[in-house]
């Protein structure tokens, strides 16, 4: 690297870290360029960083890749892809790289082509020349950053003369303020002519020149503050006319849509799009061949809450309760552990000088455990959740990817068998060449359970088992021999279920570990929050609550 | 780091602006002649200059202009200045744009603003963009979409600057926010692929959420969206399952873009039969559908592509794409070809052939000029369906044997090949091949198709009538004997004046040629290119074919004719009875051979029979007065057998074509494995490392830079001053593609500070300098290290000379260090590559630049030789190695390699050993422009000595 060398426009050493400046996209117009038939580059502007060297040789090179007598007007080297067109003595090309669309350059080409008859002045080296501005303006209109744009020839037109209504208009505003005030500073003039000529009696000596002192630097604030800052000046703030009713328009829409059309998740039964009967044939094929294919594609429950949904509420609180459960295959509970968390995440700042008021649901199990820089006693004593130095404001924004600040942990451990939310039975049995299985599941009433899913590892198989008979849906994934069954949920019309299949014979060990997934509303805790109690006075801020409980590992093994 | 460069315009030398006209012309208040300046300021720097005065002017009388072109070319000149110093940052002058930015993005004009937030896409300095990021997240939520679009794209370019993180953190917020709420196709596309780039999990999230209504999307953003998936789906393959319905949901769209990339998508996400024959289809539906020739052959680029990993798939749509047979381009009917070829199975091929027959009949109907090219191509397409699958053979032999008689050589020549593999190698067919071969040959008009002809007739006309109408066919084609009359011959040698003028000028643009065997030869007088002058063939019209060729002096023919007659009256008397009828056809046989003889030394043709030919018709001649049995076994037995030989070994050599490419695409059991990650990842950030597929883009910009090994970097520097000089200099060269990097060092051995020390380059050949040299201040006993580039624009040697001049305190006169020329090496540009034999001929032909340099070597064997020259030269033997093997004392062998440029070197290599062991012979090199040919004939002078 040269470090001497500022005075040169090929050189330049940036000193600091050098971060490669953003490749937005694979598939980018890297160039577009006029160049004569003899090779001479006359207008060149490209869309990517690269350097001066690297475009100048590829457009150095262009002229002896294009044979002669093709019907083809597209090259491609071993690195780029020249798709071009002759004009006259010229060649209109794009420089691509390989990945890029064909058919989409093709149509860029084509307007690029309309374009530069329109501006340019003869289609020779000359005419070029001269318009060769006026070409890299209309180019900027067409590719931006290397990506396509949707315009026309008409509208690149428009764009380019910059005609527009709203700075004739501004324009206007200007105007007659100048002239009000102009009137008004001669009025003011007058006035004080007059007073001056009162004066002036007295005093004949000092008028003339005062008058003159005057006008002259109400004329020269004008100027500074016409070509100044538009925004802060006083007639300046006309910029924002017309501006400040859209931003109204805008955030009253925003608030006046239902929160709920963001957050809502997809209708239960899934995608609907274009279902018809060959895509659903496709899919059926597809999955036969073993592609991995979700019906229910639904955003991650997880990532949606903190990135899918702007938070329309000013405060969110989040219970979460996360179980982690071994169930042995006879019987019994190896292993049950529930880890819960309540989450309060603030929009706005003002809203942070807050007090939460929850309720317990008095389970004896379970042990709670505030955030450390949370007021303990207060906690203890009356169940208010409040920060130790009450003129600290809880944080607020959305801090990274939880879902904002833990206030409370929670934890229960138990080998009782009684409260585990939902057993699995499975008994396989060898008969003849088959290996009958069949599986039941038993929920506690405690529980309604939603999108359980329950996955039983099988041996390799080639074909799909045979299942006999099934209580909800079941799939069979046969990359990694896992057959899945399905219940969207079980409340009290369906505390028990079972299924049975049938596969080749094999040992009952293969079946295990089954896991099951699930997610349900209510909580072993039934932690609530009543209340959010502002500190600094006022009504009490508007606030969400969301509570779940979700598998985390939950086995029989 | 190299600056990157926005824009390029021509700037003619001839007319230098001086930068005080510019200023003055700035500093008035003219329009015109402001924009005028403006633009001249431009292209001066763009062009080198500095123009570091000129800032200050443009600041004051510039930038309150309220012009829009000036405010747009003010962008333009603040685009491509200097916006830092040496140490990178920012110069304090710049402080001064940032309000006139400012008023720009507030500005009541909206193309104004829409101009000014594009301009901020490529300003990389945050201390210049960190005042304005409010203005310009004000225009985020502007009424005109033209602002939004470009606003957008700001607020993507600025946060992902190496501090964009910190000075814009919540942009992938607002931009989410924006995308929920914005209508306009274009600027929604940009807020789309603003969260793709920035902020991965919101962009799928709101894909996800909103997934019914992707095929309803505007196309551009459904392109994103597929980028988008293919970005997922490669960093984690697991969740492809969540987007294959996404993609499936687009292939119904009507823009023929989004169609064409789902194909593409669809293939790279799933190896699944079904995605890959929709894929597929989709293809075959876009190259049917679409009209424009690139479009068609890109398109057919991809199913080659899916030829090569999914053939089985493939193969059940040949027939979709041998529709694309009905386009007119040559281009397009030879890749479709290809690809057919290679997907035939037995089970289609039926199919195929026949629909390559109707192909064949319709270039008989049609008047279009390329038709004969086109017909050339299915005949060689029916001819290795033949090969492959001999039963079709039957089916389509006499079909074409209608175009023996072709005008296009090319085919008809393809044709008689393709019947003298098809007769050795299908017995069966040999009876119904010779009648008819014997019927249509009066129709041959080439004499190269003739002599082939010929040869089938004499080899494989094994039964008494079979020989017997052979005979007769030749003899009805050579017409009454003798050729010629003495009457004629006075009026001939009048008339032959007026021919030798016709012949004159066919033999001023007689070439050398490159024979097939790869020998250099003269061509004998009258190739099938020059034909018969038209008063001599006044009666031959109703004689024949043959009879024209030998008129216009074809003697080679002769001596083919002469051997065939021979051979079947060899064969005449193993399957004729009556000895008196063999007698009576072998004098007849004499007397053409006689006649011919005859023909050949007088004075009715321009020039006499050759040494050869005579030779061979005269051993013919003897050979049927004094037969043997020894003869007899070499001409009608030993002449197939080579034949047979001949059709194998091309076999095996295909063979073995195809196990070497099969065994390409297998690693070695033992071979390195390259760890992607752990591979150079000079000035790559991790988020791009993950992403393997930009390095298509890297590539393309040119940003890729190869670590060369560093025991390799030694050996090429090059010292360029002497160890005593006041100034050491020594330069280790890079060659790119398209340029040279010098890095030269410079290291001051006196005791005295140099002043302006300066590099001054200068270069010979297609080389030239990039920058201007730089003065530089060199402390005592210190170094410096300076770079240069240099552009290259064609393949040939160059050479960098220069010096380097430097001022001393006390001396003022400037010293001048002579540097050692730098050589640039033209190995460094050429690469192997293989041409067909055609093809190779034809550019022989054709290229004007020949340079021919005699064999001078110590080397003793002619394998050895011709190794040498292919390793010094860097080309490849496109002369088989069998045709090499044995020792027979001569070798000629024929070299290609391509310039990266696209430039062509062809080389012969013609050596004999003489006796007294030395080699001697000529190399001659063509190419179509003087450097290469020159370069390459150095280079071959400097190294075929050998030796070492």
């Amino acid at each position: 690297m040269i470090q001497e060398a500022p005075g040169s426009i090929f050189f330049v050493t940036l000193k600091h870290s050098v971060k490669l400046f953003v490749l937005y996209w694979n598939k980018v117009v890297l160039a577009a360029s006029i160049v004569s038939k003899t090779g001479k580059v006359l207008v060149s502007r490209q869309f990517v960083d690269m350097t001066r060297i690297r475009i100048e040789g590829l457009l150095a090179a262009f002229p002896k890749l294009v044979g002669t007598g093709k019907q083809h007007t597209y090259v491609e080297t071993e690195n780029v892809r020249y798709v071009y067109q002759p004009v006259e003595a010229l060649y209109l090309l794009l420089v691509t790289n390989k990945q890029s669309n064909i058919l989409e350059d093709l149509d860029t080409l084509r307007l690029l082509s309309k374009l530069v008859p329109e501006y340019a002045y003869s289609l020779d080296e000359e005419g070029i020349c001269k318009t060769a501005f006026e070409l890299i303006f209309a180019f900027d209109e067409v590719i931006s950053l290397g990506h396509k744009e949707n315009v026309t020839v008409a509208q690149i037109k428009q764009y380019c003369e910059m005609e527009s209504h709203e700075e004739k208009l501004h324009k206007m505003v200007m105007q007659s303020k100048i002239n009000e005030t102009k009137d008004v500073m001669k009025r003011k003039a007058s006035e004080i002519d007059k007073s001056k000529i009162e004066k002036g009696r007295v005093d004949k000596g000092g008028f003339m020149s005062l008058q003159s002192m005057g006008s002259g630097r109400i004329e020269s604030s004008f100027s500074d503050m016409s070509i100044s800052d538009g925004g802060s000046g006083g007639f300046g703030s006309s910029s924002g006319f017309g501006l400040s009713t859209d931003i109204e328009s805008f955030s009253s829409k925003s608030k006046g849509r239902p929160p709920s059309s963001a957050t809502a998740p997809p209708k239960g039964l899934g995608m609907q799009l274009g279902k018809s009967q060959k895509t659903n044939q496709f899919l059926e094929s597809l999955k036969a061949e073993g592609e991995v294919i979700l019906e229910d594609v639904q955003p991650k429950a997880g990532q949606s809450r903190s990135a899918a949904l702007p938070l329309t509420d000013p405060i969110t609180l989040t219970v979460e309760e996360k179980l982690n459960v071994m169930l042995k295959r006879d019987g019994g509970v190896s292993n049950f552990d529930l880890q819960g968390t309540l989450l309060l995440q603030i929009l706005n700042q003002e809203d942070g000088h807050i007090q939460v008021q929850i309720e317990t649901g008095g389970n004896p199990g379970i042990l709670f455990k505030t955030h450390p820089n949370m007021n303990k006693e207060l906690f203890s004593n009356e169940n208010i959740l409040g920060l130790k130095d009450p003129n600290r404001p809880f944080p607020t924004g959305q801090t990274g990817d939880a879902a904002g600040v833990g206030l409370l942990k929670w934890r229960m451990q138990s080998t009782d068998e009684s409260i585990v939310p939902l057993t699995i039975n499975c008994w396989p049995s060898v008969s003849g060449n088959d290996t009958y299985v069949s599986i039941e599941y038993e929920a506690s009433s405690m529980f309604d359970l939603r999108s359980v899913v329950i996955s039983v590892p099988l041996p390799a198989l080639r074909e799909a088992p045979n299942v006999r008979q099934i209580d909800g849906e079941w799939r069979y994934d046969s990359r990694n021999s896992i057959l899945e069954w399905s219940i969207l949920l079980i409340d009290h019309s369906n505390r028990s279920g079972s299924m049975e299949f049938v596969v080749p014979a094999a040992d009952s060990s293969v079946f295990f570990p089954i896991s099951v997934q699930f997610s349900a509303t209510n909580t072993f805790s039934d932690l609530k929050v009543l209340n959010i109690i502002p500190l600094k006075g006022g009504s009490p801020p508007k606030y969400a609550q969301r509570t779940q409980l979700i598998t985390d590992n939950y086995q029989v093994v | 780091m190299e600056k990157s460069c926005s824009l390029l315009v021509h700037f003619d030398k001839g007319t230098p602006a001086i930068a005080n006209e510019i200023k003055e012309a700035l500093e008035g208040n003219d329009m015109p002649a402001k924009i005028d300046a403006m633009m001249k300021a431009i292209m001066l720097l763009l062009n080198g200059e500095t123009l570091p005065q000129l800032f200050i002017t443009i600041i004051r009388y510039v930038l309150p202009s309220e012009d829009h072109t000036i405010q747009k070319l003010l962008l333009l000149y603040l685009e491509i200045i200097e916006k830092t110093d040496a140490k990178g940052r920012v110069l304090p002058e710049m402080i001064l744009i940032c309000q006139n930015l400012r008023n720009n993005l507030q500005h009541p004009n909206e193309y104004i603003r829409g101009v000014t937030l594009r301009f901020l896409c490529r300003l990389k300095e945050t201390e210049i963009i960190e005042p304005l990021i409010p203005s310009v997240l004000q225009n985020l939520e502007h009424r005109h979409p033209f602002i939004r679009r470009n606003a957008i794209l700001a607020v993507m370019s600025i946060y992902k600057l190496p501090q964009g993180e910190q000075i814009l953190g919540d942009a992938p917020d607002m931009i989410e926010k924006v995308l929920l709420t914005e209508q306009d196709q274009s600027a929604k596309r940009n807020a789309f692929l603003m969260l793709f780039n920035c902020a991965q999990d919101r962009a799928i999230n709101y894909l996800l959420t909103h997934i019914e209504r992707v095929s309803e999307w505007g196309d551009m953003l459904q392109m994103v969206v597929l980028e988008l998936i293919r970005k997922v789906c490669r960093t984690n393959r697991g969740e492809k399952g969540k987007y294959i319905k996404i993609i499936i949901s687009l292939l119904n769209v009507p823009s023929t873009a989004v169609i064409y990339e789902c194909a593409g998508t669809l293939v790279s996400l799933s190896s699944a039969p079904t995605a890959i024959r929709a894929a597929a289809n989709t293809y075959c539906q876009l190259l049917l559908s679409q009209s424009d020739n690139n479009v068609k052959l890109i398109v057919l680029d991809r199913l080659n592509e899916l030829k090569s990993s999914h053939r089985d798939i493939l193969v059940d749509l040949i027939m979709d794409v041998l529709r694309a047979l009905s386009s007119p381009n040559l281009d397009i009917r030879r890749k479709t070809l290809d690809i057919v070829l290679d997907l035939i199975t037995p089970r289609n091929i039926n199919e195929v052939v026949l629909t390559l027959k109707k192909e064949v009949v319709k270039t008989q109907s049609g008047e279009l000029e390329k038709n004969g090219e086109y017909r050339q191509m299915l005949i060689q397409a029916i001819h290795s369906c033949a090969i492959k699958f001999p039963e079709v053979a039957s089916t389509v032999v006499h079909l074409l044997m209608d175009f023996l008689g072709d005008s296009n050589v090319g085919s008809a020549v393809d044709v008689i090949v393709f019947v003298r593999e098809i007769i050795e190698t299908n017995p069966k067919l040999r009876v119904s091949i010779i009648t008819r071969l014997l019927d249509t040959f009066y129709q041959i008009r080439a004499a190269r198709v003739c002599t082939c002809a010929l040869w089938i007739i004499g080899e494989y006309c094994l039964s008494l009538s079979e020989v017997g109408s052979g005979i007769a066919t030749i003899k009805q084609c050579l017409g009454e004997l003798p050729f010629y009359s003495v009457s004629e011959e006075e009026e001939a040698t009048e008339s032959s004046k007026k021919d030798n003028q016709v012949n004159s000028i066919t033999l001023s643009s007689k070439r050398p040629a490159i024979l097939a065997d790869g020998t250099y030869a003269t061509q004998s007088a009258a190739s099938e290119t020059t034909f018969s002058p038209p008063t001599l063939v006044q009666g031959s019209l109703t004689s024949g074919n043959l009879r024209t060729l030998l008129l216009t002096g074809d003697f080679f023919l002769g001596a083919v004719v002469a051997c065939t007659l021979t051979k079947l009256l060899l064969r005449l008397e193993e399957v004729q009875q009556s000895k008196v009828e063999v007698n009576k056809e072998s004098t007849r046989a004499l007397l053409i051979m006689v006649s011919m003889l005859q023909l050949g030394q007088s004075s009715v043709l321009p020039h006499p029979i050759d040494n050869d030919s005579y030779d061979r018709i005269v051993l013919c001649i003897r050979l049927l007065c004094n037969t043997g049995d020894e003869i007899r076994k070499i001409w009608l037995q030993s002449c197939r057998q080579s034949f047979v030989q001949m059709l194998s070994e091309k076999q095996l050599q295909e063979t073995q074509e195809i196990k070497a490419k099969a065994q390409i695409s297998h690693a070695q059991p033992d071979d390195l494995i390259d760890f992607y990650h752990l591979k150079s990842r000079k000035g790559m950030s991790q988020l791009e490392l993950e992403d393997a597929v930009q390095d298509d883009l890297k590539r393309a910009t040119g940003e890729f830079v190869k670590d060369g090994d560093d025991a390799n970097k030694l050996s090429r520097i090059l010292q360029l001053t002497g160890f005593s000089d006041p100034v050491y200099a020594e330069a280790y060269v890079t060659v790119h593609h398209y340029d040279i990097v010098l890095d030269v060092t410079v290291i001051n051995r006196t005791k005295e500070t140099l002043q302006n020390l300066c590099l001054e380059l200068a270069t010979m050949g297609d080389l030239k300098l990039v920058e201007r040299p730089q003065n530089y201040t060199l402390a005592p006993e210190s170094s410096k290290q300076i770079k240069a580039n240099i552009k290259v624009s064609s393949t040939e040697t160059g050479v960098i000379f220069g010096n380097i001049v430097y001022e001393t305190s006390n001396v003022h006169e400037r010293t001048v260090v002579v540097l050692n020329d730098i050589h640039i090496d033209i190995m460094d540009y050429i690469s192997p590559a293989v041409c067909g034999d055609v093809a190779f001929r034809t550019m022989w032909a054709e290229f004007e630049w020949e340079n021919k340099v005699a064999v001078n070597t110590v080397i003793q064997d002619e394998k050895d030789f011709l190794d040498h020259i292919i390793k010094s030269t860097n080309m490849k033997c496109l002369t088989a190695p069998s045709a090499l093997d044995g020792e027979c004392g001569f070798l000629a062998a024929n070299l290609y390699a391509k310039s990266v440029f696209g430039e062509d070197a062809l080389v012969n290599v013609s050596i004999e050993k003489q006796a007294d062991g030395k080699l001697s012979g000529y190399i001659r090199i063509r190419s179509k422009t003087q450097g290469i040919a020159l370069s390459l004939g150095d280079k071959i002078t400097l190294k075929q000595k050998g030796g070492s």
